[in-house]
């Protein structure tokens, strides 16, 4: 892994290109500011999938094959990477999944559900993505339970506050909160949702999907109770992702993807689950997007601090500079920008902010961003998005400022 | 770029023909760019001898899907419903693949809009919209 960052000590002046080069995609004339949509992937995962395939290729577990030993080995070791990535107490404790969305479904399904009844209470946060609001709202349909959101402070974070008040300790029975916000872009602090969530006696799952490439994760110091992810928001491939569950709340959760590699014994009516994690992973692997994950852990653990100094540096610089513009009001608070920045742009709706940008070489996102009610609360539809990784720089913030301006001139 | 933002779009875009305020349930259809989360609430009155009268619409929307709406508001009245709906058939088959010819007017504008996919759903926005007014329409009779 030649690729591989040389660590830079806090302090010394961080040298972007230096990240810049195992990302081939990055030769094209772009400004990739669409990181928290899904990042680049360097050279070393995009290799590793590609021996995976050329070099082990076979199913794993069941294959008595050498190949098949050696796909189930890189496989189960890519499963205790994502272990000691996250802080896991075991490999067990992981499982595979197609992402972050099929990560939360799972435990929404396979566990929330059957524990969540009448008069119960459901708490999302006023800022979660989609995929951890839209499966809460299936989890309390029908059954007489409803749905709480933890609301905003008027700077943009979570008043935890009025959560704290809000919580009922004889129906507060799950918490599902955001570590890091897609649109606002600090970081939550989910220990504390976690202490008063289960002093009311509710479990906790976190999505951990726009953190895991920026901030150390350790499940065991947030005291959640699942944590879910993404490969591809953290260079790893798309397709892939893991949830994490406390073992002992693995062991009771039900699988819900019934079939292969899922089982123990199955007979012509009934069957039996094969052990924790692999009853949660019915059907082939995606063992080369496993693989590359791992390869993205490894790429990532051997970032130097500096990088994140850099990408945290990179999204207060841009929010500064565009929040100094005239008709731009940025969104989120000031302080603890882990990477992104959310923006508007008065008078020029956010997709045609876009598409210049897009006309001058740059990408960011633009839209609700699967983020709807949050939008509302923000009173608006719509925003800009642009979000930072290691491989960007500061004149990329010039060339989104000219194209922002280049926006209102045009519009205007 | 220009190929999208061209003059006639944009004029369109600043200064909306039809534009106006139709408040939440009286509409006579909606539409939603699920994409982005852009929409439209629709409101045609329509002459004695039953031609369109006047277009309104209320939309929360990109420079495209409002001039697509504001193009749509001037060209189509006077017109009747089976002739609108004709038009919408036309406009969808169109964009993005013949495009327009000059008979089509301002509508012109959206020749190109095939190097921007993402950009088709807003042109179509309001034709959506007016597509299920006049199937409700249809099903008032």
């Amino acid at each position: 892994m030649s690729e591989r960052p040389e660590s830079a000590g806090k302090g010394e002046v961080f040298d972007p290109g230096s990240i810049r080069r195992p990302f081939a995609i990055l030769n094209r004339d772009l400004a990739w500011l669409d990181n928290a949509a899904t990042t680049q992937r360097p050279e070393p995962v995009l290799k590793a999938m590609d021996q995976f395939y050329r070099l082990h290729n076979a199913n794993t577990r069941r294959s008595v094959h050498r190949l098949g030993a050696e796909a189930t080995a890189a496989y189960e070791g890519a499963r205790a990477a994502v272990a000691a990535f996250i802080g896991a107490k075991s490999p067990a404790e992981i499982v595979f999944t197609g992402g972050t969305t099929a990560s939360i479904n799972l435990a929404v399904a396979g566990f929330a559900r059957w524990e969540i009844g009448p008069g119960d209470e459901v708490w999302v946060s006023a800022m979660e993505h989609h995929s951890n609001w839209v499966p809460w709202q299936e989890a309390v349909k029908g059954v007489g339970a409803s749905l709480k959101v933890i609301p905003l402070t008027s700077d943009g974070r979570l008043d935890l506050a009025a959560f704290r008040k809000g919580l009922s300790a004889h129906r507060a029975k799950w918490v599902a909160a955001t570590w890091v916000s897609n649109v606002l872009g600090a970081a939550n602090d989910v220990r504390a949702i976690c202490a008063a969530a289960h002093a009311a006696g509710a479990r906790v799952l976190v999505d951990g999907a726009q953190g895991v490439a920026h901030l150390p994760a350790d499940v065991a110091a947030m005291d959640c109770d699942f944590f879910a992810f993404s490969g591809h928001k953290m260079y790893g491939p798309m397709g892939i992702g893991a949830l994490w569950g406390r073992g002992e709340l693995l062991e009771q959760m039900h699988p819900s993807i019934f079939g292969g590699e899922m089982i123990a014994r199955v007979d012509e009516q009934t069957s039996t689950w094969a052990e924790v994690p692999y009853r949660f992973e019915g059907g082939t692997p995606h063992v080369a997007g496993a693989v590359g994950l791992a390869a993205a852990i490894e790429w990532v653990r051997a970032l130097p601090p500096a990088a994140h100094e850099h990408v945290a540096n990179l999204a207060r610089e841009a929010a500064e500079r565009l929040a100094a513009l005239k008709d731009v009001r940025v969104w989120g608070p000031a302080e603890g920008r882990v990477s992104l920045v959310s923006f508007s742009v008065k008078g020029v709706h956010a997709h045609d902010v876009a598409q210049v940008l897009d006309s001058r070489g740059i990408a960011v996102r633009a839209g609700h961003m699967c983020a709807q009610p949050l939008m509302r609360r923000l009173g608006i539809e719509s925003a800009v998005r642009a979000s930072f990784a290691p491989y960007n720089t500061t004149d990329e913030i010039r060339r989104l400022l000219e194209g922002v301006r280049a926006a209102q001139e045009l519009f205007t | 770029m220009n190929d999208i933002y061209q003059a006639t779009l944009l004029a369109h875009a600043k200064n909306p023909h039809g534009a106006g305020r139709v408040p939440a349930g009286s509409e006579d259809a909606e539409a939603l760019n699920t994409a982005c989360g852009d929409e439209i609430r629709l409101k045609l009155s329509w002459t004695s001898g039953g031609g369109l009268e006047r277009m309104t619409y209320e939309l929360h929307g990109c420079a495209v899907s409002m001039a697509s709406a504001s193009m749509a508001a001037r060209r189509l009245e006077g017109m009747l419903p089976s002739e609108i709906a004709t038009m919408a058939a036309a406009f969808a088959a169109r964009l993005g693949h013949a495009g327009f010819a000059e008979e089509w007017g301002d509508f012109q504008a959206f020749n190109g809009i095939e190097k921007y996919p993402a950009r088709i759903h807003c042109a179509m926005l309001v034709w959506q919209a007016l597509e299920k007014a006049l199937a409700n329409k249809r099903n008032e009779k």
